[in-house]
């Protein structure tokens, strides 16, 4: 018994001593990690000290092969790492990046590169013509089908000597620089893109943890004006809590693509907030072969019923541009900014040609959004509440993005959607030919002869001013015929910390991080 | 011996089915990994290249079978989006995730089962009420919300530890330690606060047995009957609560992995899925039920221990 009893009292003692050093771990966990508070708050300007940055992105990247990579924040990152013949720059223009000069014969189907002298590559060999039109063919040649570009295969042949590529087209196109740019140059036959990227970019490879982060360096080789920073961060937090703690927290010096609902947390003290837009046309996108939306009258009397401002002002606090067509400001050649308010918010008007088409009382209609995109769901809860008043019972449908992606953009199952579309080669083409109704993306099924038409003398076009205007014409086909009910292009909100400047938007989605520089 | 066997053939059967119905699951719900590769402007015959490739457009089971194969040979296979062996990919955040799922254990054993022996102390006492409310709130309380809560304490004011930086066991396993502790607190909360109340009212039950009231009317003190009697008693059923938790820990551990930014299994998990991976989603799918059949185990094995009953009244035997 005597045995039982002093069993039994080595278990308590035991029990409480265990609760006692888990309290004193903890006192001791938190002694410890005072020294690397202390350290943290250090870092901060430690990190200012030696250049360095940590940016917090979203997503991880699909692929660091820069010919298989398709996520638009992927494009986005590794716009620092490779560059092609051309690149383009913060004002929009097409310019020469491995080349230094490019010639276009008289007749627009042959232009000859002349490579840039001293480009090498970050491996520290340097840029051959064998590379170049080893990298341009990868991309047409039908070798690696992944990475095959379809707007490429205008190319008849590449020819590299010495110093000069010539590239001769079947037929003169003028967004033939606008497509080159995507064939980012790679050594010839290098194997090894996926785990060490190598490209020509300001910002060298370093390494890559899955799902975690990617380190990448100065490239002290580089061409061009010399990045300001010696080493970045890319830090994968796919939490919008999470990107706003790591910035409070500093962890994180930078992260794009916030709401205005993030950036109300952060103190105003420690971070600028940067105003830019997405340059995408974010709008309701309808499938126009589906009833009703197969009636033009319906689709105005939605494009009347939706107030755009008031989406804007509701799910967005105020930021984001307003749009009536497919195309945003930024594409300011293009741009036709009065089809904007076209269709303003009437709803009478919308009720007035509702009963027109033969829908009096309404009729009812699924949104079909992509639940990892917050900002669409949220447009979506309010064009419900909008449309509601027009007699229209619209249901908000969440899918994930694979579903959203075979459902919705590759089977055409739906009624209608709401994504933004972007153009990630600074043509107009990209987001005017995919509403032809033969257009193997049409997604919306659109299906108009007079767009056909037009497009269809656009792209033959090769006289710039013409074709411009082609395409403004496009424009306006798709607002008068209410091909989608448009919206806005959303607001690009950065943080960033203070002391950090330099950032730069462009015209299309890609973070350039080699002109951030710390304060002195 | 026939234990063990017994034991290990649950494992592999479990493991062949679960396998098996993440495939299943897969072939019916929509969403297609190659056209999640090549993106929105893909072409049809890309999309077939690619299919091809990844072995896509052999039949269901076909393909079923040579995953179940390359499993059994040690091959996990490789990921479609990072076309590199999954092994690689996940072993580093296995680590992490284990050690998470275990200092979180540790805490919910260190710290539940003396509050749950204290809490009987309490019983029917004027504190009883609030103890009783709070140990509700604690239940309710998602980790997701206490992830936020602790990193803003600890790490943003108090700058204890670095929300959205996990600095990784070969860098600073001091650091990554304090980190992983403060998910390990949010995990745990809900999880302490369930077993303390089950411990709480299995010794009320227990205390209430008849042999309770024979030992005390015989002169014992309350005390020592119930550290002596009533604690052995009342922990099997805890005991297999407890194999549940260490079973469940590595899912719940996904959104707190996500807030903390921790490198993860968790995160890495729902990333694949949403990429539609399948050889990522397979083999980390197939390591959480291998980890919930151990955990079961353990808990088995632990309760047979403390009560020779279930050794002897056994089948095996």
């Amino acid at each position: 018994m005597n045995k039982r009893i002093f069993l039994a009292w080595t278990l308590s003692v035991m029990l409480g001593a265990f609760l006692l050093s888990g309290c004193a771990n903890t006192a001791a966990g938190n002694a410890g990690s005072a020294d690397t508070a202390a350290e943290a708050a250090a870092e901060k300007t430690e990190r200012a000290k030696a250049n360095e940055a940590v940016v917090g992105i979203a997503q991880d990247f699909d692929s660091l092969d820069p010919h298989h990579m398709t996520a638009a924040g992927t494009k986005e990152i590794l716009f620092n790492i490779y560059e092609g013949l051309m690149k383009p720059n913060a004002a929009g223009e097409i310019v020469p990046a491995v080349a230094s000069e490019c010639e276009k014969s008289e007749d627009g189907k042959t232009y000859t590169f002349t490579l840039r002298d001293g480009v090498t590559f970050h491996n520290g060999e340097a840029v051959t013509a064998e590379d170049v039109v080893y990298s341009i063919n990868r991309r047409r040649d039908g070798k690696d089908t992944a990475a095959q570009l379809e707007a490429l295969s205008v190319i008849d042949e590449v020819q590299g000597e010495g110093n000069t590529v010539t590239i001769t087209l079947k037929e003169a196109s003028n967004e033939f620089l606008a497509h080159v740019m995507n064939a980012y140059i790679i050594p010839a036959d290098y194997a090894e893109l996926e785990t060490k990227p190598v490209g020509t970019g300001p910002f060298k490879f370093v390494s890559r943890a899955v799902q975690d982060e990617m380190v990448l360096e100065r490239f002290d080789e580089y061409w061009g004006e010399a990045p300001g920073l010696s080493k970045v961060t890319f830090k994968i937090l796919e939490n919008a809590e999470g990107l706003i703690l790591g910035l409070q927290s500093g962890a994180l010096d930078l992260v794009a693509h916030l709401s205005s609902d993030q950036i109300v947390q952060l103190e105003e003290g420690d971070f600028e907030i940067e105003e830019g837009s997405m340059n995408l046309v974010q709008a309701l996108y309808l499938n126009n072969a589906v009833k009703p939306f197969d009636d033009v009258r319906v689709r105005q009397a939605l494009s009347y019923a939706i107030d755009k401002q008031a989406v804007i002002d509701l799910a967005f606090d105020g930021y984001g541009i307003p749009l009536g067509t497919s195309m945003f400001p930024s594409f300011e050649k293009y741009y036709d900014a009065s089809l904007t308010d076209y269709y303003p918010h009437d709803v009478e008007k919308a009720k007035e040609l509702l009963a027109e088409a033969g829908y009096p009382d309404g009729f009812s209609m699924s949104i079909t959004v992509p639940s990892n995109y917050t900002p669409h769901v949220n447009t979506a809860t309010v064009l419900v509440e909008q449309l509601k008043e027009a007699g229209i019972t619209a249901t908000v449908e969440p899918v994930d993005w694979g579903t959203w992606l075979e459902e919705v953009y590759g089977n055409r199952q739906f009624e209608s959607t709401i994504t933004g579309l972007t153009s990630d080669n600074m043509t107009a083409r990209k987001l005017l030919e995919r509403f032809g109704s033969e257009v193997g993306n049409n997604f919306t099924n659109y299906n108009n002869a007079d767009y056909d038409a037009i497009l269809a003398e656009a792209l033959q076009e090769t006289d710039d001013a013409k074709q411009t205007e082609l395409y403004k014409a496009l424009e306006k086909n798709l607002t008068e015929n209410a091909a989608n009910v448009y919206l806005q292009d959303m607001a690009d909100l950065v943080a960033v910390r203070k002391g950090l400047s330099g950032l730069t938007f462009y015209p299309i989605y890609v973070l350039d991080v080699s002109a951030l520089h710390w304060a002195e | 011996m026939k234990y063990i066997f017994k034991r290990i053939g649950l494992l592999l059967i479990t493991m062949i089915l679960v396998s098996f119905l993440t495939f299943l699951a897969f072939e019916i719900v929509s969403g297609d990994p190659v056209r999640n590769m090549l993106g929105t402007d893909a072409s049809p015959a890309q999309i077939e290249a690619l299919r091809q490739e990844l072995g896509l457009d052999k039949p269901f089971l076909s393909r079923y079978v040579s995953w179940l194969l390359g499993f059994f040979s040690g091959d996990l296979g490789r990921s479609f989006s990072y076309k590199q062996p999954v092994w690689e990919l996940i072993s580093s955040k296995l680590v992490i995730t284990l050690a998470l799922s275990l200092i979180s254990f540790a805490l919910i054993i260190l710290v539940s089962i003396p509050l749950g022996v204290f809490s009987y102390q309490w019983v029917g006492g004027p504190l009883d009420g609030v103890r009783t409310a709070f140990n509700q709130l604690c239940m309710a309380v998602p980790p997701f919300f206490t992830g936020i809560l602790l990193s803003w304490t600890f790490g943003v004011i108090l700058k204890v530890f670095t929300p959205g930086d996990f600095p990784g066991f070969a860098k600073d396993p001091g650091g990554s330690f304090v980190h992983l502790f403060f998910a390990a607190i949010c995990l745990s909360i809900p999880r302490i606060a369930m077993t303390v109340r089950m411990m709480r009212s299995t010794i009320v039950d227990e205390m209430n047995k008849a042999y309770v009231r024979t030992a005390i009317s015989r002169g014992n003190n309350r005390w020592s009957v119930l550290t002596r009697h009533v604690l052995k008693n009342s922990l099997v059923l805890v005991v297999t609560f407890l194999g549940q938790t260490l079973a469940e820990l590595v899912a719940a551990s996904i959104v707190v992995e996500q807030v903390l930014g921790i490198p993860g299994l968790g995160r890495f998990l729902v990333a694949s899925i949403s990429h539609r991976d399948y050889p990522v989603v397979q083999a980390i799918v197939v390591i959480l039920a291998f980890w919930v059949v151990l955990a079961g185990t353990i808990s088995d094995i632990v309760n047979r221990r403390i009560d020779p009953r279930l050794r002897l009244g056994g089948e095996d035997e």
